[in-house]
């Protein structure tokens, strides 16, 4: 009997971006009927492999192989055409038409006019093979996500797709709809399709999978049986990396907390509950690290406590005053500072000069202006002092912000927050995308103003950064904080696991 | 809260970044090149057009410049077409330092125009250090109230200001017709068009140029508030904190708003301004020439304005430069019809011309940017 | 003021007359506002439609020629903007703008050049009224619809075919996708260029059939800027029909509506006071800020509208 080739057999893919190796030479064996698991960190390389895949990034080195045929796939067409179909993390759907609209948009296979009748009734079909259930006539803007999802795979499945890639698909389902989409999926494999599964989460590798490739930073880092392997061993792949010692600390005796968040919920942009009901503590003093792949409510956490965004429910004390529901410029009063996720977008203003963005907030308060006339030589001659003690390169203050590397901007960022002696400093994702240096430099900051008292929220999806600044780790997870234990006693394997969403290790 | 609110529409340009305020004020140019080129490219383009309709173009053009600075009165009469161009210039440009986009400078004019023009007849009888100031406020009251409007809108409702500016800019044509033909500001005149009670003399701001100097100058002291207005741009945007967050909501709303600026107040402030100095603009005009409010005057100047701005990269001197060369287009565009024998329309011709390759050279700009920068961050994981 | 002058036969009848350009140009504004495009350059293609029809007529005494040079310059303007903004992806707004104060300054310069100071001849060929006798003795429907000019018509029929076009055809549904969400569009195989250049011409030319309307069908003579902003009406009654052609019919109608009162009401009085008659020119403007501040019921124009596509940068 002859063994079939894989359905999929990708060796050695390079993808480059500018700098940036996003993989380095990666090899993935899907055979066919298979649920096949793609799991990693952020960062990892996962969606970059599954777009080389569907012919949105072409490889810079490295064979695809289709069924055993080597094949060049230069657009999403040529890969539709061939088969392979994704169900994007970002629903690429149209809201206001219908989901049988949707589904067949692009090729209706009708003549000239319309028929919503016939379209609907060939909708009707397509679920029914495989069990997928969602009014084919409803606007795909007023059903929920979850049910939107299954749109995606329905439009998958209407152009005969055999190989299915689900991005990141329970990112905005709730634990039912998880369920459900764990039934569709079996049955899809049942009817001869084989699936993809790119996830983080560990609870979907063991629930449906077969086989998993494991990523991390860009290249291969294990490929595993299910039924062999357990948590555990996944997590060490995943988070495995040299771990830098944490730097010797001194515990800061602490004046109380600078921050106290209780039964904090809020929805995200998309209107999925992203936080639901936090609570945490960040003592004066400390810093408290919030581990977790990026997108488990991370970022409307800090969009809260900073008047971002308004909390559907809890209460966010800072210096004992709840802060919820204030703007910006009230919370930032009591002492808040902030280092955004997205510097570039968030955090500067690229077309100021340096000094410029050094008192971006407090351009009304002396000495900056006084009477209502700004006084330059004043900025500037902040600018320069804060340049320097920040060590921007080059010490130009009036440099334009935008010209400047990210390891710098991120310096001219900590320069504004820092200098104002605040009593709270919320940062996410501080050293993302900085060289060596500039990091170090960020790490040694941070660690002077929790000396000086400052009670410190960092939000990192790096676990080297967590393991070496924080006191204290959450781990965040879909919305909730699933573990809280000093920083001495978390291993870095239980931390893999929860951040994977595995709670069971919090109790380990 | 300072979450901009959401759009009840997002009609023509609702999400879009108001055009070339971050590549023209994005200092990757320098100074006036672009601007300068820009000029020339449509220069060229409109003497290949007046050859395609069998003219000559070195005399139209030789005729547009002798039009505009031939004689000393040609020059004060340029600089007369240039003063309200300078204040709907500036009214433009303001909004798009703060990202918006102000086509309603013109009806802001007339808000303006109108304001000055009731005051200055309805108080006609006061002396000039009275009555001029009072028509100045008028003035700049009323453009200020029919900019505040269209920032109301935006900040409270998210309607864009594109559509509630060229929707206002008709209103009050409408208004003012009503105003003039039936309503309470009708006044009987000598020349059968519908025009308003004159301002009083007080109100009037005098000719500056003496006739033995410039026989029947016309240009008048508002050149000086134009002169002011411009100090005030520069010094507003650059020397107050004011100014500074204006222009901080205009480059990153985003890093302005998490550093407790808040967007939708800001776009209510600038609109509101933008509008003074339009209808500041419009009070000039009634008082420095017009000497009342004329159904149907100052028919094109919020569409200049928007040239002017862009040329001029939205800057003090910038908007100075471009405002005379289209007050040089519009006086000379005259002398060349009625010498050349060229229609006039010809610097309407050049003048879109200018937009179009501004519009199209602000798309050079974001593309000479974007080829380095890849977006490694988004494209992994 | 009578009642005559408020709902009668006339003034029914003007309104169809006032309201048939500006549905054409609102026609013009929803394909292309449906497909992801802002174009405000309707009244350029409107007055370049208005002006070259007048020329094609005098030249060649033919109205189907001169029809279709109407059509083909308003198409000619608009394709500037279509490259200028889908091509060059340049500001939509800028181009629209540029591309009416050409049409302006162009057909005003050539008109004095052609026409000088006499004016466009008196005796052009027309579009024809379309006299439905039968209707002659029915009273008010009569009186109202018995005599409006053919194009009339057409742009009643034009709005049908639209409307059945974009909802119900597939070609209408890859439209109306194109104007929501262009990626999502192109990923299942779209092309999104094509249909916004078509989009953006098929404006051109509703727009220009309403210009010739005035010059040809009207008036039987060009006169400088005689659009007189009804281009901008048009997207008035786009916005406020929300971007469906029965809508934009209907916003046209209740538009022309209030043109045809102000003229129908003029000198009118209630008791001693004179009707405020210009300030219903105010109409379609305040409205459609009503409209788009949500204040008369939910408005949403076609997400991707006015943001230039960028194709994904791949390989």
């Amino acid at each position: 009997m002859t063994v079939s080739p894989p359905i999929v057999e990708m060796r050695g893919i390079v993808k480059v971006f500018g700098d940036l190796v996003a993989l380095d030479r990666v090899d993935l064996v899907v055979q066919e009927r298979e649920i096949h698991a793609l799991i990693g960190e952020n960062g990892a390389g996962k969606s970059t492999l599954m777009n080389v895949l569907y012919g949105l990034y072409r490889p810079d080195a490295g064979t695809i192989a289709l069924r055993g045929q080597e094949v060049r796939l230069r657009s999403p067409r040529d890969a539709i055409a061939r088969g392979i179909g994704m169900i994007h993390q970002h629903f690429m759907l149209i809201p206001p038409l219908t989901v049988a609209e949707n589904v067949v948009l692009g090729d209706e296979r009708s003549g000239p006019m319309l028929s919503e009748g016939a379209l609907a009734a060939r909708v009707r079909d397509l679920e029914e093979r495989f069990h997928i259930t969602v009014d084919p006539t409803a606007k795909v803007e007023d059903i929920p996500l979850g049910l939107q999802q299954r749109v995606e795979i329905l439009k998958v499945l209407y152009r005969g797709s055999d190989l299915l890639i689900f991005d990141e698909p329970t990112a905005v389902l709730t634990p039912q709809e998880v369920d459900e989409l764990f039934v569709i999926v079996r049955k899809l494999r049942d009817e001869g399709k084989t699936v993809i599964f790119i996830t983080h989460k560990l609870r979907e590798v063991f629930a449906v999978t077969d086989r998993i490739t494991v990523l991390r930073d860009g290249r291969n880092a294990g490929e595993l049986e299910t039924t062999s392997t357990n948590a555990s061993e996944i997590a060490r792949l995943m988070v495995g990396r040299d771990l830098k010692r944490p730097a010797a600390r001194t515990p800061v005796p602490s004046s109380g907390p600078a921050l106290e968040i209780r039964g904090l919920q809020a929805k995200s942009d998309r209107g999925a509950q992203a936080l639901k009901g936090i609570d945490l503590t960040v003592n004066a003093g400390e810093i408290l690290g919030i581990a977790g792949v990026g997108g488990n409510g991370q970022s409307e956490l800090a969009e809260c406590i900073l008047g971002l965004r308004e909390p559907t429910a809890g209460t966010i004390l800072v210096g004992g005053a709840d802060v919820a529901h204030d703007d910006p410029k009230r919370t930032r009063e009591r002492g808040v500072a902030y280092v955004p996720e997205d510097r570039r977008a968030e955090g500067l203003v690229l077309a100021f000069s340096v000094a410029d963005n050094f008192i971006l907030g407090r351009q009304d308060t002396p000495p900056f202006s006084k009477r209502g006339v700004l006084d330059t030589d004043a900025i500037r001659a902040n600018g320069d002092r804060l340049a320097k003690e920040f060590d921007v390169r080059p010490p130009n203050a009036g440099a334009i912000v935008g010209n400047l590397s990210g390891g710098n901007q991120q310096k001219v960022v900590l320069g504004r927050e820092l200098t104002a002696q605040p009593k709270l400093i919320v940062v996410n994702q501080p050293t993302r995308g900085l060289d060596i240096g500039s990091t170090e430099y960020v790490w040694e900051r941070l660690l002077e103003e929790r000396a000086r008292g400052s009670g410190v929220l960092l939000i990192s999806s790096e676990l080297d950064e967590i393991r070496a600044l924080a006191d204290r780790i959450a781990v965040m997870f879909e919305g909730r904080l699933v573990a809280t234990l000093p920083a001495a006693d978390a291993a870095e394997e239980q931390l893999g696991l929860l951040m994977a969403g595995h709670a069971e290790a919090a109790s380990a | 809260m300072t979450q901009l609110q959401e759009p009840a529409t997002t009609g023509p340009g609702a999400e879009r970044p108001a055009p070339s305020v971050r590549q023209l004020t994005f200092q990757f140019a320098a100074g006036p090149a672009i601007p300068v080129l820009s000029v020339v490219i449509a220069l060229v383009l409109g003497a290949i057009f007046v050859l395609f309709s069998g003219n000559d173009p070195l005399r139209a053009y030789a005729a547009l410049v002798q039009g505009a600075f031939g004689t000393p009165y040609d020059i004060t009469e340029t600089i007369v077409s240039a003063i309200p161009l300078v204040l709907t210039g500036l009214a433009v440009a303001v909004a798009f330092r703060t990202g918006l986009f102000n086509i309603g400078a013109q009806g802001q004019l007339l808000v303006g125009a109108l304001g000055a023009g009731w005051a200055g007849a309805q108080f006609a009888s006061l002396p000039g250090f009275l009555l001029m100031p009072i028509v100045i406020v008028f003035g700049i009251g009323g453009g200020a109230l029919y900019g505040g409007i269209v920032g109301l809108l935006k900040a409270v409702r998210g309607v864009n200001e594109v559509i509630t500016t060229i929707m206002l800019n008709y209103t009050i044509v409408f208004v003012i017709h009503w105003l003039l033909q039936a309503g309470p500001m009708t006044a009987q005149n000598a020349f059968g068009t519908p025009a308003s009670t004159p301002i009083g003399a007080g109100a009037r701001l005098p000719v500056i140029i003496p006739n033995e100097l410039v026989l029947f100058s016309r240009l008048h002291a508002g050149l000086f508030l134009a002169a002011l207005a411009v100090a005030f741009f520069w010094f507003l945007l650059w020397h107050t904190p004011l100014g500074y967050r204006l222009r901080a909501v205009g480059l990153g709303a985003r890093a302005a708003a998490q550093a407790g600026i808040d967007p939708a107040r800001h776009m209510i402030l600038v609109m509101a301004i933008a509008g003074g100095f339009a209808g500041l603009g419009g009070m000039i005009e009634v008082s420095g020439v017009f000497g009342r409010v004329y159904d149907g005057f100052s028919s094109s100047y919020g569409f200049d304005a928007i040239a002017v701005a862009l040329l001029g990269k939205n800057s003090p001197l910038g908007i100075v430069f471009a405002a005379l060369l289209f007050g040089a287009f519009v006086h000379g565009g005259a002398y060349m019809q009625s010498h050349a024998g060229i229609s006039s329309n010809l610097v309407a011709i050049i003048q879109a011309f200018v937009l179009f390759v501004i519009a199209a050279e602000s798309l050079v700009r974001s593309l000479t940017r974007r080829r380095g920068a890849r977006k490694p961050m988004e494209a992994i994981a | 003021m009578t009642w005559e002058m408020v709902v009668g036969a006339s003034v029914f009848a003007a309104m169809l007359r006032l309201a048939a350009p500006i549905a054409l140009a609102a026609l013009g504004g929803t394909m292309t506002e449906r497909s992801g495009v802002t174009n405000i350059a309707l009244e350029g293609s409107m007055l370049v439609g208005c002006f070259f029809g007048v020329v094609a007529a005098d030249r060649t005494h033919n109205v189907w020629i001169a029809l279709a040079v109407a059509l083909l310059a308003g198409m000619a303007l608009a394709a500037l903007h279509a490259y200028a903004s889908i091509t060059l992806r340049a500001d939509q707004i800028v181009s629209g703008m540029a591309l009416n104060i050409l049409a302006l300054g162009l057909t005003t310069y050539l008109d004095y050049q052609m026409y000088g100071t006499t004016g466009t001849p008196a005796d052009l060929a027309a579009v024809p009224d379309l006299h439905l006798t039968f209707l002659n003795g029915i009273p008010y429907v009569g009186e109202a619809i018995a005599d409006q000019n053919s194009i009339v018509w057409a742009s009643l029929l034009l709005v049908v075919a639209l409307q059945v076009f974009l909802f119900r055809t597939v070609l209408g549904l890859r439209w109306r996708a194109v104007g929501e969400h262009p990626r999502a569009a192109e990923t299942v195989g779209v092309d999104v260029r094509r249909i916004r250049y078509a989009a953006v011409l098929a404006s051109g030319a509703l727009a220009a059939l309403g210009g010739a309307y005035l010059s040809l069908g009207v008036v039987h003579s060009f006169t400088d800027g005689m659009t007189g902003g009804r281009g901008f009406i048009g997207l008035a009654a786009m916005i406020f029909g929300r971007w469906t052609p029965l809508g934009a019919l209907a916003a046209s109608l209740i538009f022309g509506y209030g043109n045809a009162l102000s003229t129908s009401l003029q000198g009118a009085t209630v008791g001693d006071t004179k009707l405020p008659v210009q300030l219903l020119g105010t109409l379609p403007y305040i409205l459609t800020i009503l409209a788009v501040a949500g204040f008369v019921g939910r408005s949403r124009a076609p997400a991707a509208d006015g943001v230039p596509y960028e194709t994904e940068g791949h390989a």
